[in-house]
Order: C-alpha cells, then sequence, then structure tokens
C-alpha cells in the first residue's frame, strides 16, 4: 500500500499527536461546562437522590460525601484531580462508582450503535451507488422517497413502528423479541467485551450469539435508518458529480469494465463526505439513543445519561458527557485518517501545510 | 451453497427466541424504575412492592387498615407505651437456609437507623434488642400507637450475609464498612417468598420462588415460579409486550387512553384499586388572594368536580375532605365543596380583594412530568373564568416545584400533586399536609404554620385509643376542609391492565404501598 511510507508514517504520527493534543483543551472545556451546566438544574441533588421524606440529617450527611457544601471551584477540582485518576466519582442514582456504571452501560449501547453503523454504511453506501448508477429511474425516485422518508422520521418514530409490526402477531409479524439483550432462560455470556454478540462468539455459545443478535436487530435499525437515509443521498450526489468527471470518461473509453469503473474509481473519491458524515452519525447515534433504548428496554449508557439528568445525578452527567466528547474526538479522528486513505490529495495537502 | 447458509443463518435468527421452552410459570410486571432492593434504602412505588416480596416483616398488612402476625407470632405492648416485645416464629428460613433469630430483626433496625435512607424516617425513635434468640425488644424515648404498625416497613436482613459483605474499604459507616450496601444493591440477602436471582440494576429485577418460605402452605396454588419487574412504562412497549404474552401485569402509570386501548382486547381486563393518594389543589395561604378564607372558598365553589372525575378512570371518586376515603379515622361529616356559581360569587363577594380580584391573577403549577395534569389546569382556568378569577397555567419541572416549595417567598399560589400516606391513618395524611415541619418542602404549599393545629394533630396521632382518636381526626378535617386550605380533587385509583389468566385479587391485600401486587398470592393460571 503506497499510503504507509516512511515519511508519511511519520506525519500521520506527527497529525496524531496534534489532534490529541488539541482534544485535551477540548475536553477540558467541556467538563468545565458540563460540571457548570449540571448544577445550575433545579432541585438539591442529595434530597433527589435520597427522596422527598429522608430525614435532614442524612441528606446533609450526603452533602458532605459529595463535597455539595463547598465553593463552586473547590468542587470542580476535587472532581477534576479524580477524574485524572480515572476516579469519576459515585452516582447519586446507582450508589456505586459512575466508572462501574459505565462499564455496565456502555457496551450495550456500543453494540447497538456498532451495528447500527455497519447498518447504515452498508445500506447508504450501497443504496446511494444504485441511485447513482440508475440515476433518474424509478430505482433513483424510490430510493430518494424512501431516503427523505428515514431522513425526516426521528428514530424513536421508527422503534414504535417496528415494535408494533415486528414483535406482536396482530399487526404484523411476531419475528423479533419486544426488549432487552437476550430472551428469558439464556444466561449472558462470560464478559470479555461486554458486547453480548461478540463474547458469545468468543465463549463458543453460538445460541447466545443467535438471541442476542436476533434482539440487536430491530432497535440498531431503528437507530440506523436516518444516518443510512442521509448517506444514501451524499453517496448519490457525490457519484452523481464524479460520473460527469473527464477521468470517468477516459476510463470508459479506454475499455475498462462498467463494475470496475464504478468500484474502483467512481465509488472510492465518491466516499469521502459519506464517511465525514458516518463518523458523525456513529458518535451522535451513542447520545441519540436514548428513546430507541427506552422503546426496547435496553439497557444502555443513553438511558443512564437522561436518567441522570432527571435525578441530576451530577457525577454521572459529567461522565458521560466526557464519555461521549471522547467518542467524538476519538471518531473524528479515525474519520480524517480513513478519509486520507480515501483521497490522496488531502494527504499531500497535509504533508505540504507541515 | 453460500446463499443456503445465510438462508439457515437468518431462519435460525427469527426463531431462535421462539424455539425455547418456557416450563417455567412467569409473572412480569412492568414498573416505573429506579427500583431500590436494599431493605434500608428502597421506598417508593416498584422498591416497596420488590422489597415485600423479597423480606419478611414482624407483622404484616392487612385489608382492614390493621396489621396480622408474621415473622412475629404475638407482641405486647407495655402500660406506658415505651416498650414493645414481638415473639418470633421458630423455623423462617433466610433464602440461604439458616434461621431468621432476634438478633438479625435488632440488626435489621439498627442498619435502617445508621443508613438513614428509605424507610427510616418512618421508624419509631427507639433501640431494639434481642432478648434471645426469638424474643425482640424495642423501647420507645415517647409512646406511639403506630409503633407496631410501623414495623411493615423494618424487612429483616440476614446478619450473617450482610456482615459477611461488608466493603471495609469504605469508611461511609465507621467500623461497619458500606453496611453492605454495595452487596444489597443488586443481591438479597432476606427470608420472603422470593429471592433476587438476577438484578443488572436496569432493564429488569428477577426473582426466583422460595419454596421454604415459612408461610408457603399460602402460596397461590399457580403462584409464579419465577417474577420479573420490567424496567419500562413506555406506552408501545408495553402494548406490546401484552399482545406478545410477554407481560402479565402493567405499571400503574400508563394513560387512560392507554388502558383503554388494552382493555379493548380480548384476554386483557384493566384492574382500579383503591389507594392512599389523592390528588390536591394545594394553595399557599400566605399569598394574597388566597390568604382570604372566603377568596379560597370561592375557588372551591367554582370548580367542576364532576368534570375533573370525567377526565379519569370511571369510578374516580371525589375527594370527601382532605384525606382518601380508604384511610381510618376518615369522616364525611364535614363542608363538601360540589360546583355551585351562586355560593362561589358569594364567598368572592366578602372576599377583600373583591373589588379588584382582576389585579391578583393566580397562578397554577401543575409537574411537567405528568402532562396529564395540565387538563385539570386548563379546567380549572376555564372555571375560575366564570367567576372572574383570573388564572395563570404554568407548566413546572418537579425539580423547580420542590426547590419553590422550600421558602414561604417561592411557592407558587397554587400547585397541584398527589399524595399518598403512609400508612393507613387519617392523622399520619393530616401530619404530612397541614403541620409545620412539612411546610418547606412540596408536601404541603398551603404555609399554614399554625401551631395550635400542630399541636392537635400531635395529640391525636399520640391518643392511644383509636376511637378517641378517630373522633380527634374528625373534628381536624372538618376544620380543615371549613378553612379550604386546599381543593380536594380526587381519589386516586391505582390502574393496571392485566392478563386474565391472572388471579389476582388486589382487594383482599392491604392499601399500604407495596402490597398490592404480593406475588405469592397471585396465581399464574397459563
Amino acid at each position: 500500500m503506497n499510503f504507509l511510507n516512511l515519511e508519511e508514517l511519520q506525519r500521520l504520527f506527527v497529525f496524531l499527536l496534534r489532534r490529541i493534543f488539541q482534544s485535551i483543551f477540548v475536553l477540558f472545556g467541556l467538563s468545565i461546562l458540563i460540571f457548570l451546566l449540571s448544577r445550575v438544574l433545579p432541585g438539591d441533588p442529595a434530597r433527589m437522590a435520597l427522596g422527598a421524606r429522608a430525614p435532614q440529617e442524612t441528606i446533609e450527611r450526603l452533602r458532605e460525601e459529595m463535597r455539595l457544601n463547598d465553593p463552586l471551584l473547590l468542587q470542580y477540582q476535587y472532581w477534576f484531580t479524580n477524574a485524572l485518576r480515572g476516579d469519576l466519582g459515585d452516582s447519586l442514582r446507582t450508589r456505586r462508582p459512575v466508572v462501574d456504571d459505565i462499564v455496565e452501560f456502555l457496551p450495550a449501547s456500543m453494540e447497538l450503535v456498532l451495528l447500527a453503523g455497519v447498518i447504515s454504511a452498508i445500506g447508504g453506501i450501497t443504496l446511494g451507488t444504485l441511485s447513482a448508477r440508475h440515476k433518474d429511474s424509478w430505482i433513483d425516485n424510490l430510493v430518494r422517497i424512501v431516503s427523505y422518508m428515514g431522513v425526516v422520521t426521528p428514530a424513536f418514530v421508527v422503534a414504535i413502528i417496528f415494535l408494533t409490526f415486528f414483535t406482536t402477531a396482530e399487526f404484523g409479524l411476531d419475528l423479533f423479541p419486544p426488549i432487552g439483550r437476550l430472551s428469558s432462560g439464556f444466561e449472558p455470556p462470560p464478559r470479555v467485551t461486554g458486547l453480548y454478540t461478540v463474547d458469545s462468539l468468543l465463549a463458543g455459545q453460538f445460541d447466545t450469539f443467535l438471541d442476542a443478535l436476533h434482539h440487536l436487530i430491530l432497535p440498531s435499525l431503528a437507530l440506523a435508518l436516518g444516518s443510512l437515509s442521509q448517506e444514501a443521498r451524499i453517496t448519490r450526489s457525490t457519484m452523481s458529480d464524479n460520473l460527469t468527471r473527464d477521468y470517468i470518461a477516459a476510463e470508459r473509453a479506454l475499455g475498462i469494465p462498467e463494475r470496475t469503473v464504478t468500484g474502483k474509481f467512481l465509488l472510492k473519491p465518491s466516499l469521502i463526505p459519506t464517511v465525514s458524515i458516518f463518523g458523525l452519525d456513529f458518535a451522535a447515534n451513542l447520545s441519540n439513543a436514548f428513546l430507541v433504548e427506552v422503546i426496547f428496554n435496553w439497557p444502555g449508557i443513553s438511558r443512564y445519561a437522561t436518567t441522570a439528568m432527571l435525578y441530576k445525578d451530577l457525577n454521572a452527567i459529567a461522565a458521560v458527557i466526557l464519555i461521549l466528547g471522547v467518542t467524538f474526538i476519538v471518531v473524528n479522528i479515525l474519520v480524517d485518517l480513513v478519509v486520507g486513505i480515501l483521497d490522496p490529495r488531502i494527504r499531500l495537502r497535509g504533508a505540504r501545510s507541515d | 451453497m453460500r446463499k443456503l447458509l445465510v438462508l439457515t443463518l437468518l431462519l435460525s435468527l427469527v426463531f431462535a427466541t421462539t424455539a425455547l421452552a418456557q416450563d417455567e410459570s412467569q409473572l412480569r410486571i412492568t414498573f416505573s424504575w429506579d427500583t431500590d432492593i436494599d431493605p434500608a434504602v428502597g421506598d417508593d412505588f416498584s422498591s416497596s412492592h420488590a422489597l415485600a416480596n423479597i423480606y419478611d416483616t414482624l407483622v404484616f398488612p392487612n385489608k382492614d387498615a390493621a396489621v396480622d402476625p408474621w415473622v412475629a407470632e404475638s407482641w405486647e405492648v407495655s402500660d406506658d407505651f415505651l416498650t414493645v416485645t414481638f415473639n418470633l416464629r421458630q423455623g423462617v428460613l433466610f433464602h440461604d437456609g439458616s434461621e431468621l433469630q432476634a438478633s438479625d430483626v435488632a440488626y435489621s433496625f439498627d442498619r435502617l437507623r445508621a443508613v438513614g435512607e428509605g424507610y427510616a424516617y418512618l421508624m419509631p425513635d427507639a433501640t431494639a434488642e434481642a432478648l434471645d434468640d426469638y424474643t425482640v425488644q424495642f423501647t420507645l424515648s415517647q409512646p406511639d400507637p403506630f409503633a407496631v404498625d410501623k414495623m411493615i416497613r423494618l424487612y429483616i436482613a440476614n446478619e450473617d450475609v450482610v456482615r459477611a459483605n461488608y466493603d471495609m474499604e469504605s469508611d461511609l459507616y465507621g467500623e461497619h464498612g458500606d453496611y453492605g450496601r454495595n452487596f444489597l444493591l443488586t443481591n438479597s440477602a432476606g427470608s420472603g417468598p422470593y429471592e433476587v436471582t438476577d438484578y443488572p440494576l436496569v432493564g429488569y429485577l428477577e426473582m426466583r420462588r422460595w419454596d421454604s418460605w415459612w408461610n408457603a402452605e399460602n402460596f397461590h396454588a399457580n403462584a409464579a415460579d419465577v417474577v420479573t419487574y420490567v424496567d419500562t412504562t413506555e406506552a408501545a412497549t408495553v402494548r406490546s409486550l401484552m399482545l406478545n404474552d410477554e407481560l402479565e401485569i402493567t405499571d400503574a402509570w400508563q394513560s387512560i387512553e392507554g388502558l383503554q386501548a388494552l382493555d379493548a382486547v380480548d384476554g386483557i381486563d384493566v384492574m382500579a384499586i383503591p389507594s392512599m393518594t389523592s390528588f390536591y389543589y394545594m394553595m399557599n395561604t400566605r399569598l394574597a388572594p388566597l390568604d382570604d378564607v372566603h377568596c379560597r372558598r370561592a375557588l372551591a365553589y367554582a370548580y367542576d368536580y364532576d368534570q375533573v372525575v370525567a377526565l379519569e378512570w370511571p369510578g374516580t371518586q371525589t375527594m370527601v375532605g382532605p384525606v382518601p376515603q380508604s384511610l381510618g379515622g376518615h369522616t364525611s361529616d364535614l363542608t363538601i365543596y360540589g360546583r355551585d356559581l351562586d355560593k362561589a360569587r358569594e364567598e368572592l363577594a366578602q372576599c377583600q380583594y373583591a373589588d379588584n380580584i382582576a389585579d391578583y391573577p393566580i397562578d397554577v403549577h401543575w409537574i411537567s412530568q405528568v402532562p396529564f395534569e395540565e387538563q385539570f389546569a386548563l379546567l380549572f382556568q376555564a372555571n375560575m373564568a366564570e367567576i372572574g378569577v383570573p388564572v395563570n397555567v404554568l407548566s413546572t419541572p418537579w425539580g423547580t416545584v420542590v426547590e419553590n416549595a422550600a421558602n414561604m417567598e417561592t411557592s407558587p399560589h397554587i400547585v397541584t400533586i398527589y399524595v399518598s400516606t403512609d400508612l393507613p391513618e387519617a392523622g399520619l395524611m393530616l401530619q404530612q399536609r397541614y403541620t409545620s415541619p412539612t411546610a418547606n418542602t412540596w408536601q404541603q404549599n398551603e404555609w399554614l404554620l399554625d401551631e395550635d393545629l400542630d399541636a392537635r394533630i400531635t395529640d391525636a396521632l399520640l391518643t392511644m385509643d383509636r376511637d378517641e382518636r378517630f373522633a380527634k381526626y374528625a373534628d381536624l378535617q372538618r376544620e380543615i376542609a371549613d378553612q379550604s386550605y386546599s381543593l380536594f380533587l380526587y381519589d386516586q385509583l391505582e390502574k393496571h391492565a392485566f392478563k386474565t389468566f391472572v388471579d389476582w385479587r388486589p382487594e383482599e391485600n392491604s392499601r399500604v404501598m407495596g402490597y398490592q401486587i404480593f406475588a405469592p398470592y397471585i396465581g399464574v393460571d397459563q
């Protein structure tokens, strides 16, 4: 692969270092913002955690424990120095370290978002390519209508429609289980990654793998439909533009088969905007999955975060938003790398600018 | 060949779940989360239900607003009402097979008091001591007629199991480390009819029948092998689960429309259970024009209560006075405010703000998280317009309501809230609604701060003779109704859709929260 020569590897390393360095400032700013915002929400967090009738001394003890009586700046200092040590504090709601909660709930969401990402990438690129290849035909029109519907329909509406039509025989087909990650009677596989599909395969439990995948399909599809539609439209649009380029005409004139022209010379450069959008959608899905997780009773991080907001669970709010921030940053760095692989001009431009 | 493989995979996926045989009978119920199963932490609706099924208590609430012997076979109260001695039955086994003894009761009481959460606020101010293996004595700091009744909230935990699971890295409770909190977050140490088998904190709580329960002979013949609380109240999900035979009883938070739709399905009925909860419009008696009793009465006479209950589930009844009718000591012999516009105008004319009432718009805050409340507020606004009283309807998040309630200056004219009481006695509702200690909480927007009323309510509560106590409650209810401190809307019915093959008779159970869905008494006759 001509990309990985030594000079470019060095530049890649410098690029990564620079992005990571910038990210530290972004995360620092984000932490201050979230810390302050979570504290201006109405209500006393200790009172909300302990209930309306908890004795005042118990509330005071919790406030002391959480250092809520200290000045805001001091509170932030405690939180920040502990966070640097990997201690994000205890959740007011679950009463255990927030890190434990994240380890518990993040994999469930990751599994959902990863499959949604795979569905939206494959589906979006396939539909976009089909649409571009058959521009202005009935296929193109059909994909356009479906894509517009997918873009404008919120994921939770799709989730409700799926739930209504694909989980009960009354209105449709009883094809998929309505809630949860596993059917009753299945034990979760031994934990390695927390992703049931992966862990069950690693443990050689094929039945559990099938059951986990079975539960995963509907919520992932519901979550994927919006980004799939968006990616289909963008792929179609970029491919259509590129189709009129001279180099495509030249390749056709040289007698290169149409499939090779589309797959190798047309699709690859056309994917750059799609990949950029995919990266944003992927990270956004992690936080936007709340209603899908609620509807399918999926024990994920998005649902955890929203409940944390409602309960004013300060440490949980801050931790989850930091995790989401890190995810956004990592995914965007990966997207930049993939775009560099797809388009040598961007690499070269990047090299020159260094 | 490859296509055949893909097809096989897809088909096996579709039938993966349905191929599973379900030999065990199941009772699945949706609940509004969180569910705290630590007996010193849980105190809300779902937690109380879970705790009642996992843990035993000394006494058990019955349908007659009293208590029956349970783990305690009998008890004696000293003449000065300062000592209560419980005699425990022998042979009560915890889920690990060890015997429940008096020391476990004393330990559970100490732990509840030390943690200070859950139902700790309800416990009498007392010390507990195990006199021998089967006798436990509570010494109270002052007489308390409810000392025995309150023991329905002392869930007895297995001391050895909890001690063995202390996290000593925590210094939260001194020599007790974390007092076993981390362990009891997701595990049980009880002796009740069901034992926790799987609890990932969110999603679901799975409990399995404990066949060595001391009261096993009273299990319903078809009591479920496995009881699962499902963490959702989302209407579409609940409906799908019911239609798909994956849920037997729904939560109590489904909308009227949702319940009506489920009720129309064959094999599903709706159960409406009288509760100990009522819906109040709490009026701030320190804010003009509500600081004048005539203005308050004018509002009370102008509101259309028939329309109010028509918006609720059929069978819902208007409140009669300031406490739910299901409580012991409730009286109907008091001023009842029905809609009467002539009387409303008469009262308004006597109000000191009558001449310029338009200058005193009344803010009504309804809870944003309960959208159902808005329609009542809008009806109120329309009704008050008929007597010329301007009303602003405002949606307010619960957190803000609680914060506003902390100060007289920030408490609005009216806030609309459902309030329930812990034990089925009228005096306890009067105490939490109208005495000074609750004046800065969401339980009282009235800001009465009336020392005389406080003293009379306390006196009534400390009256040991039941008839005498109830007579005092009646006087208090009459006075509060006469002063029209609040608008009394309706006694809430707790509504659940359920599968008709479920043999569930909540009317035979206590109305105390947590005992309506007592799993051992419910049959799943699939």
